[in-house]
């Protein structure tokens, strides 16, 4: 008997702690990917924008697997407080991450479809707006391998920058285009290029919050610091 | 490294006790440290577990799961990567070598990091046998690996440092050496003979000389702090020498401005673990911002707390205030407000990039918060060495 109940806890444990690795490398994969969306944009390099949207069958897959593996777990073992909430969140965490993934593809997609050359269109905002996503990205991953409570609420708190970020990006894209039209073109690209940077900070956030919710069974205030000049909707930018 | 993999098995002795020298990553997270009691308990434990042997090892070294987690990161790996140290594990090309990864070879592959600071790591994986891992109750011994990381940043950056300086350089000094050109087309023709013209042309020439020898300078510098970026600096700096330095160096900007710096300041003895030049930097570019840009009589305020792991220095003053949308912008490379009308100032736009590129070599962070008509308040933090 006390043989086997042992047994009994240690696979569960270990099947906890594989549902763990699988987030983590997942989180690994969608990283690298915006890390390529970006280098594909900023750098315009080609090899980025064909490897990001490669990455796209792996983290499907991997998304699947954490599904069946939760559901496993939540059928079988009759998980319990915070273990329940931490495969709670991870159901969820992989629907963000996919999603983040999917916005990487796009962004590199994209990047092939314009051109900046002639369009003499300075992209050290985008980039620097790419940093900020990927550094939030980056801290929310660390706080799902390390159920870190402390490090999701600084991503909660900082999507506001991303935010503002998004809304700087709006003013000056649109500025552009005012002053010459032949840039409208490849303004219009960076300006959904912007836009898909800001949704990956939102998932960023939603990560930081699920985090949080199984870390300490307690939620965030629904409503999360916005920025963009405390405008609820940041599409709500005031045309230059 | 397969000698690194023999002293680990020659260092095994078998039976006794272990288990003791544990830091594992638990699986709530936090590293404990291994402080100074390791080379006393390497000697009184018959059985040395291989994360005691990882953890002597002087370059970066981490032990992995077979499945990919992270069972122990060495000293040198954790000074040395410190935060970036998760996001080189879950690396997707870590998971490609462990795959690929056979008992008799060893793989060595290419990590690229972006953020925090953007690195490239040389990581060269080797299975250590589940022999050497003594299993706890109940489990059975798992095969591991053992990754040694190579940080191969600098050369890397010396390679983007330079198409980035040739790049910015071009375009930034093309103006000044623009207007210079025409002036002196101007001295040789029209104004030849001309003296005052030319005392008043010649002004103009110094100053837009002494514009384009400002930015280059300050290009330099930031090269040198951005090539410094992923080593984490060592050197213990007391705090009441930043701040006598910082003190010294902005008396004549202070005078010179019609400002006033107050700094309700006790030496505390707090030291911490930094590069003080750069750090003295830091402060003094946001101070010089705040006179620059806060207009004559400005009141600079800088107060300095301490939390149990961390040392926030606190730039206030009172001038014009930034509007929010400016604000996430500021620390990008050239990146000037458009003034509107006001005192037309001139700065290179290199000053908050490098404050940035100080504070995240530091493993710091900065903040700045701002309101129209009230002021700007820049927030340096440091963490304090735990």
């Amino acid at each position: 008997m006390g043989t086997d109940s042992a047994h009994t806890v240690k696979s569960y444990e270990q099947e906890l702690t594989r549902l763990r690795a699988l987030m983590t490398r997942m989180g690994g994969i969608v990283e690298s990917q915006v890390a390529q969306a970006i280098a594909a944009v900023t750098e315009q390099d080609e090899q980025a924008a064909q490897a990001a949207p490669a990455q796209d069958a792996q983290v499907d897959a991997l998304e699947r697997e954490v599904e069946t593996l939760s559901i496993r777990l939540l059928a079988l073992r009759g998980p319990m407080a915070s273990d329940l909430r931490e495969i709670v969140a991870a159901l969820k965490i992989t629907g963000d991450l996919e999603r983040i993934g999917d916005y990487a593809s796009s962004i590199a997609r994209r990047s092939r479809k314009f051109d900046l050359i002639d369009g003499n269109i300075s992209l050290s905002g985008l980039s620097a707006m790419g940093r900020l996503v990927q550094d939030n990205l980056r801290r929310a991953i660390d706080a799902i391998s390390q159920q870190d409570a402390d490090r999701a609420l600084e991503v909660w708190n900082s999507d506001r920058e991303v935010d503002e970020y998004y809304t700087a990006m709006f003013r000056a894209l649109v500025t552009y285009m005012m002053e010459d039209p032949r840039k409208i073109t490849t303004c219009t690209h960076l300006l959904f290029i912007a836009k898909n940077l800001e949704r990956i900070g939102d998932h960023a956030t939603n990560i930081a919050e699920r985090v949080y919710y199984a870390v300490t069974g307690a939620t965030l205030p629904a409503l999360r610091p916005r920025g963009g000049a405390a405008l609820s909707d940041p599409d709500e930018v005031q045309l230059p | 490294m397969s000698a690194v993999v023999s002293l680990l098995a020659a260092a095994l002795i078998p039976g006794g006790a272990c288990g003791i020298f544990g830091w594992w990553l638990g699986r709530r997270g936090k590293p404990v440290e291994p402080r100074a009691a390791l080379p006393s308990l390497l000697v009184s434990i018959p059985r040395a577990r291989p994360e005691a042997l990882v953890e002597l090892l002087p370059v970066a070294a981490v032990l992995l799961r077979s499945e990919g987690g992270l069972s122990h990161a060495n000293r040198a790996a954790r000074m040395q990567f410190g935060e970036s140290l998760g996001a080189v594990i879950r690396h997707p090309g870590v998971h490609a070598a462990l795959e690929r990864l056979a008992a008799e070879e060893s793989i060595a592959t290419t990590l690229e990091l972006d953020v925090p600071v953007r690195r490239v790591v040389l990581a060269s994986f080797q299975l250590v046998p589940a022999e050497l891992f003594p299993p706890g109750e109940g489990e059975n011994a798992e095969a591991h690996v053992l990754v040694i990381l190579d940080d191969r940043s600098d050369a890397e950056a010396v390679d983007r440092m330079r198409a980035d300086f040739v790049a910015h350089a071009s375009h930034e000094l093309r103006t000044p050496l623009a207007s210079l050109v025409g002036f002196i087309e101007t001295l040789r023709g029209p104004a030849a003979d001309d003296p005052v013209a030319q005392q008043q042309f010649l002004a103009i020439m110094a100053a837009q000389a002494g514009r384009m020898q400002r930015l280059i300078d300050r290009l330099l510098y930031l090269s040198r702090v951005q090539r410094l970026e992923h080593t984490r600096p060592k050197s213990v700096v007391s705090v009441s020498d930043v701040v006598d330095r910082l003190m010294d160096e902005t008396t004549f900007l202070m005078r010179d401005a019609d400002a006033s710096l107050t700094f309700p300041f006790s030496d505390e003895g707090i030291f911490f673990l930094g590069d003080e030049d750069q750090i003295v930097q830091v402060l003094l570019n946001l101070v010089e911002n705040a006179v620059k840009y806060g207009g004559p009589g400005v009141d600079v305020t800088i107060s300095l707390t301490v939390d149990a792991d961390v040392l926030r220095f606190l730039i206030e003053d009172n001038g014009p205030g930034i509007e929010a949308r400016h604000i996430p912008r500021l620390t990008e490379r050239f990146y000037r407000i458009e003034s509107h009308g006001t005192a037309q100032v001139s700065g290179t736009g290199l000053g908050l990039s490098i404050v940035k590129h100080i504070v995240d070599r530091h493993g710091g962070k900065l903040v700045i918060r701002s309101s129209v008509g009230r002021g700007t308040q820049c927030e340096v933090s440091l963490p304090l060495p735990g």
